[in-house]
């Protein structure tokens, strides 16, 4: 199976569903670090996407100029 | 009469019917200037379908009244004296023996051909009107980057050379690519010029943003070829936007009129071409740095959201940790509380249970102690009274006996009915005919059964 594309908005999405469950208490301790394991490599994921699309941004307006 | 007196009798004639001067309406078919400054003219008068020459006639300026009327009529006019013009000339009719009859143009009223003219003008633009097609050249996208530009001019015209200086050396360094499509500008060429120049860019229509006709320079007074149906249609169906800068200061051609665009010189026409470029650039920088601005603040808000998931995570893991830490120990404690109230309780209720116990086996032990007590003292009396009773029973009993002896029953008066020895409790084994024994007390008889059992009812 092919790996799934990484989303952004899906993983934002993610971790702060995770967050809702971990502060309102929805979350069993059996799943709680499994869950904020997975938070934190979706944070990892998104601050390496946008450390990479900032500096594509940054590369095409230095290719425009 | 010989021929010079039969051409002379006839320019008597004409002399005396039409003497002096007459104002004349015609149109100029041909023109020419000779060397000494005289023009030449042929006058035609077309019929009404404007092919077919109705009537014709050679008339001549002299110089010394041509160039006065040369230039009055170019400044009045604003075009210089060509074929193709309707004037309004005042003419002398001279006969001469050889060149025939010339009408000598002594004065020309301009006004009349300016009117002329517009009329012309005027059926041009109701025609094109007429047909629909007046607007459809304006009605063409503009491009948004025109910097393939086709130029329809006359290679030698100062207003071309003003053109390329122009859009070659703009301040911007901007390159456009032209292509000339060389045409005459002026003269009778015009129509066929620029409508073969259209053609030919038509040919290569990919190749091309943009037309400009430009001209100038020079005279800018003759832009009656430009008053062309012609050359004005193939404008309105071209499939380019069409700029003119065919130099007029006053009116507007028809070629002007139905173009895209038309503007007053050939420089006009580059400049604003440049303009469009630089509009362009200009908004595409803009558009760039608010791109480049956009996507910055998408990212700096999507860091944050990252960030403050990022910061909120850890804290609120350890407070849902805490949380439930504190749960436990609550649990623990409640469990530990009711725990010892339950052993406590149940410890109460076990030495009560007990001391209950205690006193429920005294008291039973009691009972039965003084049960058994009563009861050995019962037993002895009942023992005694029952020992006492057996034998009155017993004596009772043998009474009975002794009553009940078949001694005694028999002495009573009852029998014993047997067969063969057997004593019958019941009639039912009797038949007839049976013998039977019957004992009294003092002996027993046979007889014989005559009839058999009859049932108490």
């Amino acid at each position: 199976m092919a790996k799934k594309e990484f989303s952004f908005n899906e993983a934002v999405v993610k971790i702060e569903e995770i967050l809702h469950n971990i502060e309102s208490g929805e979350l069993d301790v059996d799943k709680l670090s499994e869950q904020v394991k997975l938070a934190s490599e979706l944070i990892k994921q998104c601050q390496k996407k946008l450390k990479l699309t900032e500096e594509e941004i940054n590369s095409i307006f230095n290719d425009l100029s | 009469m010989t021929l010079t007196e039969l051409q002379l009798t006839i320019r008597d004639a004409l002399y005396v019917s039409l003497p002096g001067m007459h104002w004349v309406t015609a149109e100029i078919s041909e023109i020419n200037e000779n060397y000494a400054g005289h023009c030449y003219l042929e006058l035609i008068e077309k019929q009404p379908d404007e092919k077919n020459i109705r009537s014709r006639a050679r008339a001549i300026i002299w110089s010394s009244r041509y160039r006065f009327l040369k230039s009055f009529f170019e400044n009045t006019a604003g075009q210089p004296l060509r074929n193709g013009l309707k004037v309004l000339v005042k003419v002398k009719i001279e006969y001469h023996e050889i060149y025939g009859l010339s009408l000598i143009i002594n004065d020309i009223d301009p006004a009349f051909t300016v009117g002329d003219m517009a009329l012309k003008r005027q059926a041009i633009i109701s025609r094109l009107m007429e047909e629909g097609v007046f607007e459809m050249n304006k009605e063409l996208e503009f491009p948004l980057f025109p910097q393939r530009i086709a130029i329809i001019s006359s290679r030698n015209a100062a207003g071309y050379t003003d053109f390329m200086n122009h859009i070659v050396k703009n301040g911007y360094g901007y390159v456009f690519y032209t292509a000339l499509f060389d045409s005459a500008m002026q003269g009778q060429e015009t129509e066929y010029g620029i409508i073969n120049a259209l053609d030919r860019i038509a040919a290569e229509i990919s190749l091309f943003d943009l037309v400009v006709i430009i001209r100038g320079g020079g005279s800018q007074t003759d832009l009656s070829w430009f008053d062309n149906y012609n050359i004005a249609y193939h404008i309105t169906q071209f499939p380019l936007p069409v700029i003119t800068g065919i130099g007029h200061e006053k009116d507007l051609s028809v070629t002007d009129m139905v173009a895209h665009l038309p503007l007053k010189t050939p420089t006009a026409v580059a400049d604003y071409i440049i303009d469009c470029v630089a509009q362009v650039d200009v908004r595409l920088n803009e558009m760039t740095t608010e791109i480049k601005n956009l996507s910055h603040t998408i990212l700096e808000k999507n860091r944050n959201r990252i960030e403050s998931a990022g910061l909120r995570l850890l804290p609120l893991t350890r407070i849902r940790l805490s949380g439930t830490r504190e749960t436990l120990s609550g649990m623990i404690m409640d469990l530990t509380n009711n725990g010892k109230k339950y052993i406590y309780k149940a410890a109460m209720e076990q030495s009560s249970l007990g001391s209950k116990l205690r006193m429920a086996a005294k008291t039973y032990l009691a009972g039965k102690l003084s049960a058994s007590e009563r009861l050995s003292g019962d037993l002895r009396s009942l023992t005694n009274s029952s020992l006492k009773d057996k034998n009155n029973s017993i004596k009772t009993l043998e009474n009975s006996l002794r009553i009940l002896s078949p001694e005694k029953v028999l002495a009573r008066g009852y029998t014993i009915t047997s067969v063969n020895g057997k004593i019958l409790r019941s009639g039912e084994e009797l038949k007839e005919n049976e013998m039977i024994d019957t004992l009294f007390s003092d002996g027993s008889i046979k007889s014989r059964v005559t009839q058999g059992l009859q049932k108490k009812k």
